[in-house]
């Protein structure tokens, strides 16, 4: 199912994201981040419906909460898209 | 035992604490080190415990409150991060060897804040005098360790900001107890321990951050973030925080807090200051007693210092021991207190007191030293 990973820049900061973006209204789920998302290794990834990005990056710009990529899951693969 | 000495640590905790620590040691992993249930526990559990300390100490983002061992360590990570060696510091005479001992080893400049006891306006200005360009770092108890001196935190605040200097607060003695609001006094660096007024258990210490960018580490390490990248991550809290997480002592730590904060620090204090009054009167009524409190006890928090005329302080502290009422006798660890309160020969006999005290262990303790001082 189509979806989209934010990444944030530690677990922490996935909590924080996912805090503000839950009193936005806007639902997600934290895991770890598959391997080929991460060059520098070892990150936490919020995953959101494919509907909800653009305004979830909207509530978290407005608390300087931008994650650090953004990855869609179409078609039983992950490719990185512009915020 | 009659316990009087909560400025070293809190003995008697809620009983969450406990409870909050048998369950993390039972159900959580280590945070930020697995995506399964036991880690993510333990992340949720960390995160919550930063959020309600940032929520109780002004702070916006919960990843401003690092984690670490105690006081000493923030202090230790603070002071490091804004004192380069041989730089200039500036700081109050009640400091705690905390904070001098790292001091000394940086071969920094010390230049003493020096004031009397309990005259909060000589601080400030001394601390007005003393604060010059070319200052790297302003240092300032809130409360000290061996007199309960309430310092003037606000005022202090208040000259950093105008000069620009970057302060940090040593809130060993206050967090729990007194507000502070870290990014409304433009704090640079705050730190507490997590085991005596937010009663949490023993192993546990915070660093509030009030910038992003200071912070360096005293350790290198692991922090689940970042792994392939061979220097720490330039963010908070995982620079500052390397190595596994003490989750047991954070579950508890969230338990000590979240009681202070439905106690409210405000009762905490005022039950705490009620006791050190009534101990203040009655160790007066005592002839040869020295005691180190104004009337009503002004600018002071539930520690209190005393000195017997002619008697050994560690001896008393020790024969108060054998009777059950367990006192802080000597030092303090605090020379620099000692010497500004002219108590450096002699040290002084603290008692310091938690939520968990009675009037009637007030009491008991006055009856006892009465024989004791025959």
């Amino acid at each position: 199912m189509e979806h989209y990973l934010i990444r944030a820049r530690s677990v922490t900061y996935a909590q924080r994201m996912q805090r503000v973006l839950d009193r936005g209204g806007i639902g997600s789920r934290i895991f770890r981040a598959p391997r080929a998302l991460t060059d520098l290794g070892c990150a936490y990834v919020l995953r959101l419906a494919s509907g909800d990005l653009q305004q979830a990056l909207l509530i978290l710009h407005r608390e300087s909460l931008d994650p650090v990529q953004i990855f869609l899951f179409q078609r039983g693969m992950y490719r990185e898209v512009e915020a | 035992m009659i316990y009087f000495d909560s400025a070293a640590t809190t003995l008697q905790k809620p009983p969450a604490v406990a409870a909050a620590m048998q369950e993390a040691m039972d159900s959580m992993s280590s945070p930020g080190r697995g995506g399964y249930p036991a880690a993510m526990l333990a992340a949720e559990t960390a995160f919550q415990c930063r959020s309600e300390l940032a929520e109780l100490f002004g702070v916006s983002d919960p990843a401003r409150v690092a984690f670490t061992l105690n006081a000493t360590h923030a202090l230790n990570l603070a002071n490091k991060s804004l004192v380069p060696p041989g730089g200039r510091v500036v700081l109050s005479g009640y400091e705690h060897n905390a904070v001098t001992r790292p001091l000394t080893a940086l071969g920094a400049e010390m230049a003493v804040a020096e004031a009397p006891l309990f005259q909060e306006a000589a601080v400030a200005a001394a601390f007005d005098r003393l604060v010059t360009p070319g200052t790297h770092a302003v240092i300032c108890n809130h409360v000290s360790n061996v007199f309960g001196f309430i310092q003037p935190v606000e005022a202090v605040a208040a000259i950093c900001r105008e000069r620009g200097i970057p302060l940090i607060v040593d809130a060993s003695q206050s967090a729990g107890i007194l507000p502070l609001d870290l990014e409304g006094l433009g704090v640079a660096f705050a730190a507490m321990p997590g085991h005596k007024g937010l009663y949490g258990p023993q192993g546990t210490g915070v660093l509030l951050c009030g910038g992003e960018r200071a912070a360096r580490p005293l350790l290198e390490g692991g922090t689940g973030s970042l792994s392939l990248q061979q220097t720490m991550p330039d963010f908070l809290p995982d620079r500052l925080e390397a190595g596994t997480h003490n989750m047991p002592g954070i579950a508890g730590l969230l338990a000590g807090v979240r009681y202070v904060r439905q106690r409210s620090g405000e009762a905490i204090c005022g039950h705490e200051r009620r006791l050190a009054l009534l101990a203040a009167e009655g160790l007066r009524e005592i002839p040869g007693v020295r005691v180190f409190s104004l009337s009503g006890l002004r600018d002071q928090a539930g520690v209190l210092s005393f000195l017997p005329e002619g008697r050994d302080a560690e001896a008393l502290g020790d024969a108060l021991g054998e009777q059950g009422i367990a006192v802080r006798a000597g030092f303090h660890c605090a020379p620099l207190a000692h010497r500004s309160a002219g108590t450096l020969d002699t040290g002084t006999v603290r008692l310091s007191f938690s939520d968990f005290n009675t009037q009637e262990e007030v009491y008991r303790f006055l009856t006892v030293l009465r024989r004791l001082l025959r």
